[in-house]
Formats: structure tokens, sequence, C-alpha cells
């Protein structure tokens, strides 16, 4: 195979700086070999004639371009217990924060927005059960929001490969899973009826607003990749979502600070999360 | 199970409010004048409700949900109910503005001529950053031409930052003129320097 | 022992021209820079890391300098005593007081010499 024409330094550095902007991902020298076979995948599939004509192409967010340049950098696969440091995050300090003004009883709601094909919210929903002390204690509804209904009706499905299932334990996966045949698990019917599955495109008020407000949000991985008037949309939408106090977590690669200011910022161990203010209480 | 059986009726969201967004964004909670404020954009007379609105609103989050609106309109109308904000003493009030102009970049554009002629320095400084989003070759022409005439050098500085991401060969020459003309401007030179050098080589 | 004295410079500018020249600036004299591009990456950078010093820029998109600044000093010790050198090219008056009632340390109006730059890192990175 013929090795790729190299980029300039100061090609790489246009883009990096660009991306940099665009999405707060620093690109450095030592990601430049990377970078550069990407670049020159999306020139051949853009059939751009330059490195010059693809630039001005990603900087004309006409089409996803900035998604596909930069998904080939991060890791898309979804699987169970992805990110689990948030997992963590959320029984050891989120949710002790959420339950400290509440009772016995109480709901705890939770939404995985985009959830895709159902890995995130169900994740959510056994970490909690294997590891919150105070799991018996709440009433938790758990929501799978997506744009896509064919990963919807996959999430309902509940039906995993192994490659799903590779960072649980062989003891999770046979608590909350049965086995299909050799290659396939599905999620047992208790839990399946346990997560709400809704068809919800992030940018439409009219969509998000009937699905309630939640302790905590996940939304990873798509603001970033959306043009400036629906990432301030759908961030509006979101904060809208959260209950005062509520929390929302974006993918490790995402800052609000390319999204909106309209969020606190919370750092947990080694991790930042975001906030919606509590609300002031005031005399009238 | 204390998870909650998605069979079970989800608990209903607040009713909306009744009220008109007239009423609410004059006398409502923080929290209601930011609703109505998002929900601005739909009702007819959007324009001048926001107009108005904006003028007075003094919490920072709603007038964000203001400037949401006018983006979501993204007309050369509701970019100019933005376009005085740009001159305003509060730094934050500025940025937000900006931040809406960045959202409809079609919309604003139309009011970008002006802008660059605009007798206010820092006016003209933040018109650059409009320019950022406009395509390559047309930010590229427009931010030459301001170049070429420019005596502020902070103004320079902002078009140059934004050369040095949509620049070309036609570029080079009017930034080598622009640093002979500001030769007392360290910073200038440098900019220049690295911003023709980014432009350079990315002629193939 | 290792002397760990490397005095850290966090810059806070949406320029990125502007952020090189002041770290060809700080590195010539021995500072380590870290770089964001608005007041809110600002505050996440100083949530995660220590620095000694913040050089922010005023107009910046989602969080400007001033903003920055009363989000900041409502923080908790130690990260919200951190100081800050505040750039502008805005020499009025009102911008001055603006930035000095928001906590600012120092206020310098752009174009600014590197020297001079140097300089005041120095001088606001010994005194905390």
């Amino acid at each position: 195979m013929i090795d790729p024409p190299q980029m300039t330094e100061d090609e790489f550095r246009r883009l990096a700086e660009f991306l940099y902007r665009r999405t707060g991902m620093v690109f450095t020298e030592s990601k430049r070999y990377y970078v550069e076979r990407r670049v020159w995948e999306r020139i051949d599939a853009t059939s751009s004639s330059s490195f010059s004509i693809y630039f001005a192409y990603l900087r004309s967010e006409v089409r996803d371009e900035v998604e596909q340049l930069i998904n080939a950098f991060t890791v898309n696969e979804t699987y169970f217990y992805r990110e689990d440091h948030q997992l963590a995050c959320l029984t050891t300090d989120l949710l002790r924060e959420r339950v400290a003004t509440k009772r016995p009883g109480d709901p705890i709601r939770i939404w995985s927005a985009p959830c895709s094909t159902g890995e995130e919210p169900y994740s959510i929903a056994i970490w909690l059960l294997e590891n919150w002390k105070d799991v018996d204690n709440y009433d938790i509804e758990i929501v799978g929001s997506d744009i896509d209904t064919r990963v919807l009706e996959a999430a309902t499905e509940g039906i995993f490969g192994k490659r799903a299932l590779m960072r649980l334990s062989s003891e999770v996966i046979a608590r909350y899973f049965h086995e299909l045949d050799d290659e396939r698990w599905q999620i047992l019917d208790d839990l399946r009826q346990s997560v709400r599955f809704s068809r919800v495109n992030l940018v439409e008020t009219k969509e998000t607003r009937p699905q309630g407000r939640f302790d905590v949000i996940f939304c990873r991985n798509v603001l970033i990749y959306f043009d400036d008037e629906s990432r301030r949309v759908a961030a509006e939408n979101l904060y809208e979502n959260l209950l005062p106090g509520g929390y929302i977590c974006l993918g490790h690669t995402e800052s609000m600070s390319r999204i909106s200011p309209l969020f606190e910022i919370c750092r947990y161990s080694e991790a930042i999360v975001y906030r919606r203010p509590e609300e002031l209480r005031r005399a009238r | 199970m204390p998870l909650v059986r998605n069979t079970t009726p989800m608990a209903e969201p607040h009713a909306p409010d009744e009220r008109k967004p007239v009423e609410l964004l004059a006398t409502g909670s923080d929290e209601e004048r930011w609703i109505a404020a998002r929900n601005a954009a739909e009702t007819p007379e959007a324009l001048s409700l926001l107009t108005r609105a904006l003028s007075v609103e003094r919490v920072p989050r709603v007038r964000e949900a203001m400037f949401t609106a006018l983006a979501k309109i993204a007309t050369p109308e509701s970019a100019s109910v933005a376009l005085p904000y740009l001159r305003s003493e509060d730094a934050g009030l500025r940025t937000q503005a900006l931040d809406a102009l960045r959202a409809m970049p079609a919309s604003a554009a139309e009011h970008l001529s002006g802008l660059l002629d605009d007798s206010d320095p820092d006016v003209r400084l933040l018109a650059c950053e409009i320019a950022r989003a406009l395509p390559t070759d047309d930010a590229s022409r427009v931010l030459g031409e301001l170049l070429e005439s420019e005596t502020n050098s902070n103004v320079c500085s902002a078009a140059i930052e934004v050369l040095a991401e949509t620049g070309d060969a036609a570029s080079l020459p009017i930034l080598a003129r622009c640093a002979a003309r500001f030769s007392d401007d360290p910073f200038l030179a440098f900019a220049v320097k690295t911003a023709s050098g980014r432009i350079g080589s990315s002629e193939r | 022992m290792p002397d760990n004295s490397t005095r850290r410079v966090l810059i806070i500018d949406d320029a990125a021209l502007v952020r090189a020249y002041y770290r060809a600036a700080l590195e010539a004299h021995g500072f380590a820079v870290g770089e964001a591009l608005n007041g809110l990456e600002g505050l996440e950078k100083l949530l995660l890391e220590p620095f000694d010093l913040v050089i922010a820029d005023i107009n910046m998109p989602q969080m400007d300098g001033i903003t920055f600044l009363q989000m900041l000093r409502s923080k908790e010790l130690p990260v919200s005593s951190v100081p800050v050198l505040v750039t502008s090219t805005e020499a009025g008056p009102h911008d001055m007081a603006a930035a000095r009632g928001a906590g600012a340390n120092y206020y310098l109006v752009k174009p600014i010499k590197q020297e001079t730059l140097a300089e005041y890192a120095a001088i606001f990175c010994g005194r905390r």
C-alpha cells in the first residue's frame, strides 16, 4: 500500500487549530501520523483534490464532516460499562448529592440520550443494582432516547454480542442476561421492562420537553457535532430537562466550553461533570 | 425491583403556561422569563417582543435564551436586533451578541460590510470574528480588503488571526504590506509571519 | 530533591496567534504554559491542575474575561486566589474598572511586547 502524501507541518497546525477551536480536542505532534492518515482518507472520500479544498469543506459545516473526521479518533464502539469512571462518579458523588434532599421512596430519574442500541441505559441500571448501596431506597426511572428508531428497536429487544459484554464479569452476565446462543445474550425481561425508550431529537424542544426533568443526564458524544445554533438549542433543552442541582455528563473528549455557558462546572475525582445551578431561594 | 417499570405511566410534565410570552417576559420569574424567551421564536411579533425584552433583561441566562431565539429565527432582521449589543460596555453582553451572530452566519453576513466599516475599532475587531463564519474564499477576500486600509493594529491582528485559517496565496502580499505599515507592533509582525507560514505551504 | 520551582502560567485567549506569541515569550523565560480558548475552558483547566498565574483576555466566546474572573473568585481556595493579569484591546477607564472590580490583579493593554509580558509574569508569579 502506498503511503499517503504527508501533510506539511503548517497544514497540520492549521487543521489542529481549527479542531481545537471547534471541539476542544488537542492534537499534538505526537498524534500527527494518525491525523494525517485519517485526513487523507477523508480527502479521498470527499473527492477533494487537495488539503486546501478539503479544509474549506471541513470549515463550511455543510455536512457532518467534522463528525466524520473526529469519529476516527474517538473510540466509537459502544459496550457495557464504557467510561465506567463516570458510572463510578454517578454512585460515589452525583447521586449522593441528589439524594441529600430526597426522602426514601422519592423518584430518581436518569436520562441516557443518545442511548443508541441500549448499552448505556442498561449499564446504568446494572451498575446501580450492583454498586449503589441506596438503590432500594428510591424509585429509579431510567430513560433511554435516540433520534434513530432502528437503534431504539434493538435497544428494546436487548440482545447483545460478546464484544458488547466484554467488560462485564461472568457473574454480572449471569445475573442480568440469559444466553440465547453462543454469540448472543439477552437482557432479562425484568430489567428490559425497567428502562423506558423513546424517540427524541435533542434539538427539538417539542420532543425533549415531554421527557420530564431528570436528576442526571448522560449526553455523550453528540452535542459537539451539532452546528452552533443546534448546540445552543440542545444545551437549553437539556438544561430545561434537568432538575435544579441536576447533573449532565458529556463524552470524555467533550467540554461545555465549546457548547454553552449555562452549566456550572463540577470537578469530581479526575472527571469534570456539569450541573444546572440550584434554585436560589429568594423572599419575594 | 427499585427500578421503575416502563409500563408505569410517566409523570405528566408541567402543563404549559397559558399566559402569553409578552406577559411572562414582563412579569414572570427568572425561570418563567427564560421559558418564555425560549418559546419566543415561534410567536408572532417575535422580533419586536425580543427587541423590547432584551433591552430590559438583566439576567444573563435569560438574555442568552433571547439571543438563541434570534439565532433560531435567523434572518437579517433578527441579526440586526443583536448588532447593537456588540457595542455594549458589558463584556458579557458583547460575547452573547457575537455568539448569537456566529450561530446565524448567513444572516450576520448581510451586515458584515457595514460592521467592518464601522467607525468604532472595537466593532470592526469583533466583525473579523463574524467573517470567520463565511465560506473560506469570502472570508479571505473580505478580510484582505480590510487589511489594506485598516489603521488600528488590534483590528489588523484580529483579521490576521482569521486569515491564518482561511487565507490563500492572494493574502500573502496583503499580509506583507500590513506588516510593513505596522513595523513598530511586535505582535503584528509575529502574527503576519505565522499566518503567512500557515498559508504559504497550503497551495497544493 | 528536584527543584520544583517552574512557574505555570495559564493563557486564556481565543486567538491562536496570541496564545502562540505569549507561549513563546513565557517559555523562553522558563515558564510552563497551559492554554484555554475561553473563560469556561480556563475554569476547567484551573480546576484540574494548579497554575501560578492566569493571563486572560476579555473578549472571548461562551464566557468573557470579566465573567471568568467573577466565577473564579467565587470558587474555593486555593483556585480562587490565583493572580489574574487581564489583557484587553480596550484602554478605557470603564474596562479597567470592570476588571479590577471583578478581581483582576493587573491590566495590560494590547498589543503587549513579549518582554513586558515576561516581566509581569515574573512579578505576579512571585506574589501569592
